[in-house]
């Protein structure tokens, strides 16, 4: 099995890649429309100099843009969700629930939170297949 | 219409996220408004799993939210951070929540085991279920 440096491009197509062959993916996912970037707060400390900018599209069970981006395309996503870095790490392994995160401020969200409650189902699909990614994150590489 | 939110637990990321979510719901729906400016008294949420709790101080078109469980609540809901959306998810039929899809099984089935507990529950239902429908997303 592959692995991926986590927070790059290759990685970001990996997880875009297992999302698009998720047949539970789609049927879960057909309501959902919009784009979500997630900011990666730099942790020099953990090999992460600077600030990530992702922005990733999903529309009606479909995925589209999947990119590094700068902060302007970051905050012009429909759906924006930043934190530390050991907290997007720890959703990403599953050792905290993105829900959980949220409630304790661990993740901020900006967006329609109804949107997102209501389909929270999709949110969690999508985290779930990225725990399939198998990754080297910066602090390991 | 002027929601009248107070958010007084600022310290409890929860908080945001409730007033957030009660706003959202509210403003987009003529009914939920009348039921808002019906709503009097205080209903308390607890997440122990996360050590959050707030309580929500109902007074006809006002809403205060308070950090812990204070002001004599009448009802007391406790369940976990990981299960208290499920609350959302409750669909509303006729004017009612509805228990006999999936969502309504599933918040049943957390009662039945103890994992969602609500306190108040026999004295004040009115209450329960206009909160219920204001915190719906459906």
């Amino acid at each position: 099995m592959s692995s991926y440096k986590g927070l790059t491009q290759e990685w970001l197509d990996a997880w875009k890649q297992k999302i698009a062959e998720s047949k539970e993916y789609k049927e879960i996912a057909k309501d959902w429309e919009g784009s979500v970037s997630i900011i990666v707060n730099a942790a020099p400390d953990k090999n992460l100099p600077e600030t990530a900018y992702l922005f990733t599209d999903y529309w009606h069970g479909d995925v589209r843009d999947f990119v590094l981006c700068d902060e302007a395309r970051a905050l012009s996503a429909r759906f924006i969700m930043s934190g530390e870095y050991v907290r997007w790490k720890q959703v990403a392994t599953k050792e905290l629930d993105a829900t959980k995160a949220l409630m304790q401020g661990k993740l901020k969200l900006k967006g329609d939170l109804t949107y997102v409650v209501r389909n929270v189902k999709t949110i969690n699909k999508v985290i779930d297949l990225l725990t399939e990614v198998n990754t080297i994150w910066p602090d390991e590489a | 219409m002027e929601l009248n939110i107070s958010n007084n637990a600022g310290d409890v990321p929860f908080a945001h996220i409730l007033q957030e979510l009660l706003a959202g719901t509210i403003e987009k729906s003529e009914s939920r408004q009348a039921i808002y400016k019906k709503m009097k008294g205080a209903i308390a949420i607890a997440l122990p799993d996360i050590e959050a709790a707030v309580t929500l101080v109902f007074q006809q078109g006002r809403m205060t939210i308070e950090a812990g469980i204070t002001k004599n609540p009448a009802l007391i809901i406790t369940t976990s951070s990981d299960l208290v959306t499920d609350l959302n998810m409750l669909t509303i039929c006729w004017g009612l929540p509805y228990y006999f899809n999936e969502a309504g099984r599933r918040v049943l089935g957390h009662i039945v085991s103890g994992r969602l507990k609500i306190q108040g529950l026999l004295y004040h239902p009115v209450l329960l279920t206009r909160l219920t429908i204001l915190m719906s997303v459906m």
